[in-house]
C-alpha cells in the first residue's frame, strides 16, 4: 500500500483536478460523497473557529478516587488504607487537607498554574457498582432506576448541533468502540479512529482497497436507490472524512512532546483534528485498565502517570497553538472504589470518585464537597455533586445548549467554568 | 416494488426452482438469506443434498435451548422477587425493585449471550433465525418485559410451536407471560377493556391494516379479558372475563380468545399477511405485491396453517431465487455480527460490552425490538454511525482481545467460559496465511469474505497487488486486507 490516501480527494479542487486523470470517480459521479456536491450547490458555510470544544476522556474500569485526590490529613484515610494509603512526603498537596498522588505531577502543575479544576466526590443516588451499568448510567446520563438508549452527547448532537458543515462528524472517539454516549435519536454522522492509530500505517489503512472495492463494476451497476448503492454513498462520505483526517494526522507538528503510549496518541490525533479547524465539537478518549481489585499501588501509579502526562502534553499543545482557550478536557469514570481496601491490596467497586476539568478557561483548584470518610466497614461513599450536574455545567455554559432539555430536568451547576 | 420489476409472473413465483437451476450461486443466496452467511463447507453440502432435503435437514425440528443457568435461578427467585417487592414501606419496596432489576439485567445479558453462541452455529443458524423473524412478528421487548425468564419462554413457544398450526401457536402466544405483560392484557377486564393486545393482534400480528374494522377491536378484545400472568405464570381469570355476545368479522357469539383467533384464520388476508412479512425479512423491504403474496397464503392456508410447509415452499420456491433478490438485501446487525462468527470460525464471547455493546451500537439489542412493529431493517441500519459501528465491529474480530482493557468480571466471565472456541481471529492464522503466495493469500481472502466473488479476477488482482505491498509483517497486511473486505459494502448484503 504506496499510498493509501491518493486515490480520494478531500476537497473540491483536489476532486477536479484528480477527476480529470479519470481516477474512477467520474464513473460514478452519482455517487460522489456529499461534500462534492454541496459544495457545487453552495458555497459551504465559513468555519467557525471560534467554537468551544468538549473533550471527554473515560477511565474505564473505576478510578480509585481516595488515592487520586487524597484526604491526608484525614487520620481516617490512614485507618482505611493500611498497606494502600500513600506516603504523606510523597503527596502533591493542593491545600492542608488534600493532596494529588505523586505520578500526578503534571497535572499539579497545571493546578498551579491554573488550569486544572478538581470537581469532588462525584456520583449518583443509588449507585451500580456494575461496570457495565453503571458506564451505561454515566454515558446516557440516567437515573440509577432509569434505562436511556440514547447517550447525552447523543442528546446533546439531536439537540444542539445543527449547523455543522456537511461531512463534519458531530463527535470523534479515539476509542476502540463508539461510546454510547454518542447514541442519538436522529441519525448524525459520528467517526472512530482506532486507538493505535499513529497517523500513518498501523490501525486502519485499509482505505485503498475499500475504494478499489468501492468502484467494482458489480456495484456501479446499482442506481443510487439500491441498497448497494445507498451503502457505497453512505461509506464514500465516510471514507472521505477518514481520509481527511489521516492527512491531519500524518502530516500534524505538535507543539509539545507526547509520549509515546497510544493513551497520549490519542490526544496528539484530538490536538491535531482541533488545530486543523475541523468543527467537530465533541471528542472522546478513553483509558483502561482502571479496575485494581489486586496489589494496585504499581499499577494505580502507573495508570495515574499515563493519564497525567498523556493530559499535560495535550494541554501544553494546545497553549502552543493558541487553542487552550478553546478547549475544555474533562475526565469520567463509572464508579470510584471502596474506601476499605480489600485483602489483595486492592480496591473492590465503590461510588462516588472526583474528576478533572482542564482548560485555561476553568477555575482552578477543588471544587465541590469533598467525601465523608466516616463510614462503617466496607460501606461507600456518599456522593455530593452528582455527575448529572456536571454535565449540566458543561452543556449550559461551555457548549452553549439547553441542558435542561438534553438531561430531561435541572441539575445544579458546579462554579468549575 | 412494482410488480413489473418482477421477472417472474404471479403463477410462476411459487412453483419449486427446477432442479437445474440449484448451483452454487443460488445456494450461497439461500444459505445467506435463510441463515447469517453462506460458509464454503456449508455450501458445498447443500449443494449436493438439493434443496428439498437440505430444508428437511434444516427445519426436521427448532433446535432445543436450554435455558441459561442464572435465568434458571431467577426463575427460581422469581416469586420470592415478588414477595420482596411487595413487602415493607416505599422505600424498602424501590430497594427491592433496584436489586430485582439488577439481577434481571445480568440474567437478559446471559441470555443473549448464550443464545448469540447456540444461533453462531452453523447447524442451528436457520432455525434461529426463522425464531428471529417469529419473534420480529410477535414482538415483546425487553424494555418492558425485564424478567429474562419470561423473554426466555416467549421464546420457548416459538420454538415449541414454529413449524406446525400456525393457529395453535396464536393461542399459545395470546397466553405468553411475556406478551400478556408487554400489550398490557394485565389491565384487560371486563369492566375496562384494553385493546392494545386485540389491536397489535390484528394490525401486526395475523391480517396487517386495512382487514379490520375498529369495531372488530372493540368486540375482540373483550374476548380477551382475564389473560393474566402472575410472577411469570399465564392465568385465566374469570371474573375479569367478558363472556357476553361479541360481533367480530361479522360473526356474532360468546366468543373466547380462542374464538376470535379461530376467526381470523377464516379471514383471506391471514395467509398472505406472513407470506409479506416472510418476504419482508427474508427477500426484500419492499412490500410483496398481493398478486404474489396471495397465491401462496391462499396454498398455506389449505395446508391447515402449517408453518413446516410454509417454510419449504418458501425457500424452494423460484421467486425466493430470482435474479431481482440476489446480493441486494442489507445484513441485519444481528446477521452481520453470526455471518462474522461463522466466517471467521469464532465464538461470540462472554462479555456483553463486547458482544451485546457492538449488537446495539450497530442498531439491534437482541430481545429488545424498538416498538411493537419490530425492526423496519433496509435502509434504517445504515448510517454513519452505525456504519462505524459496523467496522469496529468487524475490526475487533481480527485482533486477540486487548486482555489489560478488561476489567475483573470481564476477566472471570472469560475463565469461567473455559474452552468454548475462539473469540477472535487467532493471530497464527494471519502468520499461516502469509506463507502463501499473494494470488494464493488473495483467493482465501476473497472465499472468507465475499465467496459470491470468488471468479472475479479484478477483484483478486486488486487484492493481490494489495497484499503484495512489500511489507515485513505480511501478516498485519492480511489483517488490513480481509477488514477492508469485512468493512466493504458488498460484505454488508447478502
Amino acid at each position: 500500500m504506496n499510498s493509501p490516501h491518493e486515490l480520494l480527494p478531500s476537497t473540491r479542487r483536489e476532486f477536479l483536478k484528480t477527476g480529470s486523470r479519470g481516477i474512477g470517480l467520474l464513473a460514478f459521479s452519482q455517487f460522489a460523497p456529499s461534500f462534492l456536491v454541496e459544495s457545487i450547490a453552495a458555497q459551504a458555510p465559513r468555519a467557525e473557529k471560534d467554537r468551544t470544544i468538549l473533550v471527554l476522556v473515560q477511565l474505564a474500569g473505576g478510578n480509585d478516587g481516595l488515592n487520586t485526590v487524597v484526604p491526608f490529613a484525614d487520620p481516617l484515610y490512614r485507618r482505611l488504607r493500611p498497606t494502600l494509603a500513600l506516603p504523606q512526603e510523597e503527596l502533591l498537596r493542593i491545600n492542608d487537607s488534600f493532596a494529588l498522588h505523586r505520578a500526578c505531577a503534571p497535572l499539579h502543575k497545571l493546578l498551579t498554574e491554573g488550569q486544572l479544576g478538581i470537581v469532588q466526590n462525584v456520583g449518583y443516588p443509588n449507585p451500580n457498582r456494575s461496570h457495565f451499568r453503571s458506564m451505561e448510567i454515566w454515558e446516557t446520563a440516567s437515573a440509577s432506576e432509569q434505562f436511556l438508549s440514547t447517550g447525552w452527547l447523543g442528546r446533546y448532537f439531536d439537540n444542539a448541533c445543527s449547523g455543522l458543515p456537511e461531512g463534519t462528524p458531530y463527535g470523534v472517539n479515539i476509542s476502540n468502540e463508539v461510546p454510547q454516549s454518542f447514541l442519538s435519536e436522529d441519525a448524525h454522522p459520528t467517526f472512530s479512529i482506532a486507538t493505535n492509530n499513529r497517523g500513518g500505517r498501523g490501525g486502519r489503512d485499509n482505505t485503498a482497497l475499500l475504494e478499489q472495492l468501492l468502484q467494482s463494476p458489480e456495484l456501479t451497476n446499482h442506481d443510487h436507490d439500491s441498497n448497494a448503492g445507498y451503502l457505497r454513498h453512505t461509506m464514500m462520505d465516510a471514507l472521505v472524512t477518514e481520509k481527511r483526517f489521516q492527512q491531519v494526522l500524518s502530516r500534524y507538528r505538535p507543539g509539545a512532546e507526547y509520549p509515546g503510549n497510544s493513551f497520549a496518541q490519542s490526544l496528539r490525533n484530538t490536538a491535531a483534528l482541533i488545530a486543523s479547524g475541523n468543527e467537530t465539537r465533541v471528542y472522546y478518549v478513553s483509558l483502561g485498565g482502571f479496575d485494581t481489585h489486586v496489589n494496585q499501588g504499581n499499577t494505580h501509579a502507573n495508570l495515574l502517570t499515563t493519564l497525567s502526562e498523556g493530559l499535560a502534553a495535550f494541554q501544553r499543545d494546545l497553549t502552543s497553538k493558541q487553542l487552550d482557550g478553546q478547549v475544555l478536557t474533562m475526565t469520567f469514570s463509572e464508579f470510584g472504589r471502596r474506601p476499605n481496601e480489600n485483602e489483595s491490596k486492592g480496591t473492590d467497586h465503590g461510588t462516588a470518585a472526583p474528576l478533572f476539568v482542564m482548560g485555561s478557561r476553568v477555575k482552578a483548584g477543588l471544587h465541590g464537597k469533598a467525601p465523608n470518610l466516616d463510614v462503617g466497614r466496607n460501606q461507600d461513599l456518599a456522593y455530593s455533586t452528582d455527575f448529572r450536574s456536571v454535565y449540566s455545567t458543561v452543556l449550559d455554559q461551555w457548549l452553549g445548549c439547553d441542558a435542561a432539555k438534553i438531561l430531561g430536568g435541572e441539575f445544579r451547576s458546579v462554579g468549575f467554568l | 416494488m412494482p410488480t413489473s420489476s418482477f421477472s417472474l409472473t404471479p403463477d410462476q413465483a411459487w412453483q419449486p426452482l427446477p432442479l437445474n437451476e440449484w448451483n452454487e450461486s443460488a445456494v450461497r443466496h439461500l444459505l445467506s438469506r435463510l441463515g447469517w452467511t453462506a460458509t464454503a463447507a456449508e455450501t458445498e453440502r447443500t449443494l449436493k443434498e438439493g434443496p428439498v432435503a437440505a430444508m428437511r435437514r434444516y427445519f426436521a425440528r427448532l433446535p432445543s435451548f436450554s435455558m441459561p443457568p442464572l435465568v434458571a435461578k431467577i426463575e427460581e427467585e422469581t416469586p420470592e422477587i415478588a414477595r420482596q417487592v411487595a413487602r415493607g414501606d416505599e422505600s424498602e419496596k424501590r430497594m427491592a425493585r433496584r436489586v430485582a432489576r439488577e439481577r434481571f439485567r445480568e440474567g437478559l445479558f446471559e441470555l443473549t449471550i448464550h443464545w448469540l453462541q447456540h444461533a453462531a452455529k452453523p447447524e442451528n443458524a436457520p432455525a434461529e433465525k426463522w425464531l428471529l423473524f417469529l419473534s420480529d412478528v410477535w414482538v415483546v421487548g425487553s424494555e418492558k418485559v425485564r424478567n429474562p425468564v419470561m423473554l426466555y419462554q416467549h421464546q420457548e413457544l416459538l420454538r415449541a410451536g414454529g413449524l406446525s398450526n400456525y393457529p395453535l401457536l396464536t393461542k399459545a402466544l395470546s397466553r405468553s407471560p411475556a406478551m400478556v405483560q408487554y400489550l398490557d392484557l394485565q389491565q384487560n377486564k371486563a369492566s375496562a377493556p384494553n385493546e392494545n393486545f386485540a389491536r397489535e393482534l390484528f394490525e401486526l400480528f395475523t391480517l396487517g391494516e386495512g382487514n379490520y374494522t375498529e369495531n372488530d377491536i372493540k368486540e375482540a378484545a373483550r374476548a380477551f379479558t382475564g389473560y393474566r400472568q402472575q410472577t411469570g405464570k399465564f392465568s385465566f381469570q374469570r371474573r375479569q372475563h367478558d363472556s357476553g355476545r361479541k360481533t367480530v368479522f361479522g360473526r356474532t357469539g360468546a366468543f373466547t380468545g380462542d374464538d376470535v383467533i379461530d376467526l381470523v384464520f377464516q379471514q383471506k388476508a391471514a395467509g398472505s399477511f406472513l407470506v409479506r412479512e416472510m418476504s419482508r425479512f427474508y427477500l426484500s423491504e419492499h412490500t410483496l405485491p398481493a398478486a404474489y403474496a396471495d397465491g401462496l397464503g391462499a396454498w398455506w392456508a389449505k395446508q391447515d396453517y402449517n408453518l413446516g410447509k410454509l417454510v419449504v415452499a418458501f425457500f424452494t420456491s423460484r421467486l425466493f431465487y430470482a435474479p431481482e433478490f440476489r446480493a441486494n438485501f442489507i445484513k441485519s446487525p444481528i446477521q452481520y455480527y453470526l455471518g462474522l462468527m461463522q466466517d471467521l470460525s469464532l465464538t461470540p464471547p462472554p462479555l456483553p460490552r463486547r458482544a451485546i455493546a457492538s449488537l446495539r451500537q450497530m442498531g439491534q439489542t437482541p430481545f429488545n425490538p424498538p416498538n411493537v412493529r419490530g425492526w423496519v431493517g433496509g435502509k434504517s441500519w445504515i448510517n454513519s454511525a452505525t456504519l462505524a459501528a459496523r467496522r469496529a465491529t468487524a475490526n475487533a474480530l481480527l485482533s486477540p482481545v486487548p486482555e489489560a482493557l478488561l476489567n475483573g468480571d470481564e476477566r472471570a466471565a472469560l475463565r469461567a467460559a473455559g474452552d468454548i472456541g475462539d473469540f477472535t481471529v487467532r493471530p497464527e492464522r494471519f502468520i499461516e496465511w502469509a506463507k502463501l503466495s499473494s494470488e494464493e493469500c488473495a483467493r482465501v481472502m476473497v472465499s472468507l469474505a465475499l465467496p459470491r466473488r470468488i471468479n472475479d479476477a479484478r477483484l483478486l488482482a486488486s487484492v493481490a497487488e494489495l497484499i503484495d505491498d512489500g511489507s515485513q509483517r505480511r501478516d498485519f497486511t492480511l489483517r488490513a486486507v480481509l477488514a477492508t473486505l469485512l468493512e466493504s459494502p458488498d460484505y454488508q448484503l447478502c
